[in-house]
């Protein structure tokens, strides 16, 4: 009895087979189709219905009827709501990668904002302040302020000059060297607080060569640290401490700029 | 379905109208066919104050593997003609199956049909159509 309307049913889906392959079929008329796919009834029922729908395609439309399909906009597609445009899924990518651009734009902008000549390599400093060792320093014990006439004895080099604000520090050591642009750094271990000094060129015009000036104290930070820098003679001065701003605050004789 | 290319035409407006008045008013039915589904019912209607068919049993013939060639011979008025004057629910079933826009799920939400019906209705209407191709154009090992 299962058997027969089984059968019976699935006859009558075939009755209804698509007559082309434009129309999905669901499960059970593939199924049906599937088995009677060979069978000669089948066949000659699929060629009567295709040669009966090519023919209803040439059924004259009235002519006033006809204009409404000549356009391609057949009437005003649906407007989205702003909700159902926010999902949509091309839409949300979009948005959220502007809103990364956006985000990458701000940041790079807000930290660029305090940027003066001379703080790309004031940061680089502060690498170095985080990973020197005293040991990889020379033993100094003397005053910060003195250590100009080393520097000038026995580096050549000119102006590298502490300022009147840190020279009395004690020092535990100092060094010269080059960093990866050439450019020669002096370095001052002290005492107190763990606190470093770096000396070294202030930035240049590319085309004129002319030394890129800034006045009073300007600030960078690094993975924790902080530097306070200070530009004289075409040379800069740069206090770094592990902390923050307020930590160097009081060592610095003129307000912050 | 109307086989009349006036009343296609005004049962065509009427159908738009009205779907654009509902549109001006923010009434669209959600679910997908009811455009069809009221443009088929406005053509029943229209054909309501016609001449009706006479519920006279045709003749009816297996379909010939070579109908595919008496069909090219027929014109397509004579088909449209032919498919309008069958009686509801076959002539709304051929229609919309003919039409091969539909899949026979959606021509059973249109025609407000079940399988069975649509599958007796088209069963039918082929086996009439084969009768009358052979009797309109016999072929010589028929005849």
């Amino acid at each position: 009895m299962k058997l027969l309307s089984s059968i019976r049913r699935q006859r009558s889906l075939l009755n209804c087979a698509p007559i082309s392959a434009r129309q999905l079929a669901d499960r059970p008329m593939r199924l049906a189709i599937s088995r009677a796919d060979s069978s000669a009834e089948f066949i000659d029922q699929q060629n009567f219905d295709r040669a009966v729908a090519r023919l209803v395609r040439l059924i004259p439309i009235p002519a006033e009827s006809a204009e409404w399909f000549s356009g391609k906009n057949l009437g005003p597609t649906s407007k989205r709501s702003w909700k159902e445009t926010l999902r949509n899924p091309a839409v949300l990518a979009i948005s959220i990668a502007v809103a990364v651009i956006a985000g990458v734009f701000v940041f790079n902008f807000v930290s660029h904002l305090n940027d003066f000549p001379g703080s790309a390599p004031a940061r680089k400093l502060l690498g170095v302040a985080a990973s020197t060792r005293p040991l990889m320093l020379d033993p100094v014990n003397a005053e910060a302020g003195t250590l100009s006439d080393l520097f000038f004895m026995k580096h050549g080099l000119e102006h590298y000059d502490v300022p009147e604000e840190f020279a009395d520090f004690g020092t535990i050591g100092c060094r010269v060297f080059e960093d990866d642009e050439s450019r020669r750094i002096a370095q001052i271990w002290i005492s107190e607080k763990r606190m470093q000094f770096f000396l070294f060129p202030a930035e240049r015009d590319s085309k004129t060569g002319a030394v890129l000036r800034f006045s009073g104290w300007r600030y960078v930070h690094q993975e924790g640290w902080t530097g306070a820098v200070a530009e004289h003679s075409g040379v800069c001065f740069m206090a770094a401490i592990r902390g923050g701003d307020k930590d160097l605050e009081p060592y610095l004789a003129k307000p912050k700029e | 379905m109307l086989g009349d290319s006036r009343k296609t035409q005004d049962v065509f407006h009427a159908t738009l109208r009205e779907a654009a008045v509902r549109a001006a008013r923010g009434e669209l039915p959600s679910e997908p066919f009811w455009l069809f589904r009221d443009a088929r019912w406005r053509c029943l209607e229209a054909t309501k104050s016609d001449l009706q068919p006479e519920s006279v049993e045709m003749d009816e013939h297996d379909v010939a593997s070579d109908a595919e060639s008496q069909i090219q011979r027929l014109d397509p008025m004579q088909l449209a003609i032919w498919i309008s004057a069958a009686p509801d629910p076959q002539r709304s079933a051929l229609a919309l199956f003919y039409l091969d826009e539909f899949d026979y799920q959606e021509i059973l939400d249109i025609a407000e049909l079940k399988v069975s019906e649509l599958s007796r209705c088209l069963a039918k209407a082929r086996r009439q159509l084969q009768a009358w191709l052979d009797s309109k154009f016999p072929q010589p090992s028929k005849v």
